[in-house]
């Protein structure tokens, strides 16, 4: 079915948009783990898009890296930052974390910004070429689409391990945690730091596949767009924000049509999902299903 | 019978509360020792000085001779030390054989990636669900844990810590808030989990309980020690009757 969907959204522009479901699903499943599975409130998660993004072209345009090698690189520098981010989970909670994480990723598009012979600020990086064999959209779309699947596969197996049971301890109560032997410290940078590996492979493929690179790619308002993929799908579930990404990457296309309302349209829709649907749309699924059983 | 646990001039202020100011005390291997005394006396803070929760200003602590001394409380675990909450402390969200999984968390030796790649699962659940059925809660282990009542969840958290496999096992008054059959199941339970071989600390208000199970009794007051000895003992004190029930009792 995943194979099929380029040629029923055979358009080039609905086939780039297919491209970037597959990214925001990859993203949203990356923050899950973090958010969803050990509770954290990360607003942080953009950072880490960013850092997948400029390392892997840096890379591979300034240093004539080979694509793949760059990408495993920039998971590495987004993990590292991803253990950096841990440092303060281990000492601040609930909205403190918030605040410290939506901090780091504020630093790193400053960062990204203002270190121009680096990164080139504003100006951008031009002419990014997708990873060679993938230049077509469809190509690339199959790329990332199983990338997807294939973290959709790897963090399903390890939430359904006891490494799954230990991290939503941490979520629960971390007192409670800590009097049955788990670490919390130790294990909240485990999922900070997957999670930004995965964040960060994400953004490998989105330069290639715009073609430039600016900061504003990832701004912090992305870290917030991450977050109501998760919830509006359904927190701490491996197939919600899967579902979230899909909806909320296809939503507001589809509302193109009411111009300027779309985005109260967006938002509006957004309020009533939290206030009517805590749980997201598999809990609102699985509402309904018990009803009509 | 040698001495398990060990403690000596244990001292925790909060702010300007003594909460616990010079208590020396030694569980022997293999005892039931409960800790007794009226509210506010300093007994849960007692507890969370022994499991790691809080450490203490001053004094030594050691466990079967190996010094405590500044180990939080999930190393504690994986000597032998486990403990449940006075104010019930369960994963609520999880079910409630996952409650109990999340309990062998320190017997797992199956490195991580061996389960994202090849899939595995826990080893734990014939023994996750021995423990259900020796808590009383064999049928319930698909529900969640949030939804069981009151002395249910209790008996959950004892099976989650018994799933340490804990030598010296903490219990921060079990019998509050359970009717009168449940205090005897829980009764009957510690006793056994006694027999076995493990040590066990048990804070307690329920005289029936202390006074039924306990070989060794330490009473606490204003944070200090009061009186150690037999239940018999304990029950003749003049000064613990006096502590309990006001001065012209005695």
């Amino acid at each position: 079915m995943l194979a099929a969907l380029p040629w029923v959204l055979h358009t080039p522009y609905w086939r780039g948009i297919l491209v970037v479901c597959a990214m925001n699903v990859m993203l949203a499943l990356s923050l899950n783990l973090v958010l969803g599975y050990t509770g954290q409130l990360n607003l942080g998660q953009s950072a880490f898009f960013g850092i997948g993004a400029y390392v892997s072209t840096i890379l591979v345009k300034t240093y004539h890296w080979n694509f793949w090698l760059a990408a495993l690189a920039a998971m590495g520098a987004a993990g590292l930052l991803g253990l950096a981010l841990a440092a303060f989970a281990v000492r601040l909670r609930g909205h403190y974390l918030a605040i410290a994480s939506l901090g780091f990723a504020v630093i790193t598009y400053q960062v990204l910004l203002n270190w121009e012979s680096v990164t080139e600020g504003v100006r951008g990086i031009y002419g990014i070429l997708p990873p060679r064999g993938f230049g077509s959209t469809v190509a690339l779309f199959y790329l990332v689409a199983g990338l997807a699947f294939l973290v959709y596969l790897v963090l399903g197996n390890l939430v359904r391990s006891p490494v799954g049971e230990t991290l939503r301890s941490i979520r629960e109560d971390e007192v409670s945690a800590a009097s049955i032997g788990i670490n919390p410290a130790r294990w909240k940078a485990f999922a900070f730091g997957v999670g930004a590996m995965i964040g960060g492979l994400a953004g490998c493929f989105y330069p290639g596949f715009v073609g430039t690179l600016v900061p504003d790619a990832f701004n912090i308002v992305e870290s917030f767009t991450m977050m109501a993929m998760v919830i509006v799908g359904g927190m701490g579930t491996m197939i919600g924000p899967v579902i979230g990404a899909i909806v909320l990457t296809f939503l507001p296309e589809l509302l193109r049509g009411f111009g300027e309302l779309r985005l109260m349209i967006y938002g509006l829709a957004l309020t009533l999902v939290v206030l009517f649907m805590p749980g997201g749309i598999v809990q609102a699924w699985n509402a309904l299903r018990a009803r009509l059983a | 019978m040698s001495a398990l646990l060990r403690a000596r001039e244990l001292r925790k202020s909060f702010g300007g509360v003594r909460a616990v100011q010079g208590v020396s005390l030694e569980v022997p291997q293999g005892a039931i020792f409960a800790v007794i005394g009226p509210n506010g006396a300093g007994k849960s803070t007692l507890l969370n000085l022994l499991s790691g929760v809080y450490q203490p200003d001053s004094g030594a602590l050691d466990f079967d001779g190996r010094s405590l001394a500044k180990l939080p409380a999930h190393r504690r675990v994986r000597l032998g030390i486990a403990r449940t909450f006075q104010k019930i402390r369960l994963f609520k969200q999880l079910s409630v054989l996952e409650n109990v999984l999340a309990g062998f968390h320190i017997h797992h030796d199956t490195p991580f990636w061996k389960y994202v790649v090849l899939g595995a699962t826990g080893r734990f659940h014939d023994e996750a669900r021995e423990l259900l059925e020796f808590v009383g809660l064999g049928a319930r282990a698909a529900e969640r844990a949030g939804a069981l009542s009151y002395g249910q969840q209790r008996m959950l958290e004892i099976a989650r810590s018994l799933a340490t496999r804990p030598r010296l096992f903490m219990l921060d008054e079990p019998a509050a808030g359970l009717n009168a059959a449940e205090v005897d199941f829980l009764l009957e339970r510690l006793e056994r989990i006694g027999a076995r071989g493990t040590t066990l600390i048990v804070v307690e208000h329920n005289m029936d309980l202390v006074m039924n199970v306990a070989q060794r009794v330490f009473v606490m007051d204003y944070g200090e020690p009061l009186f150690e000895g037999t239940p018999r003992e304990v029950q003749s004190n003049s000064r613990v009757v006096s502590a309990y029930l006001g001065g012209e009792f005695a």
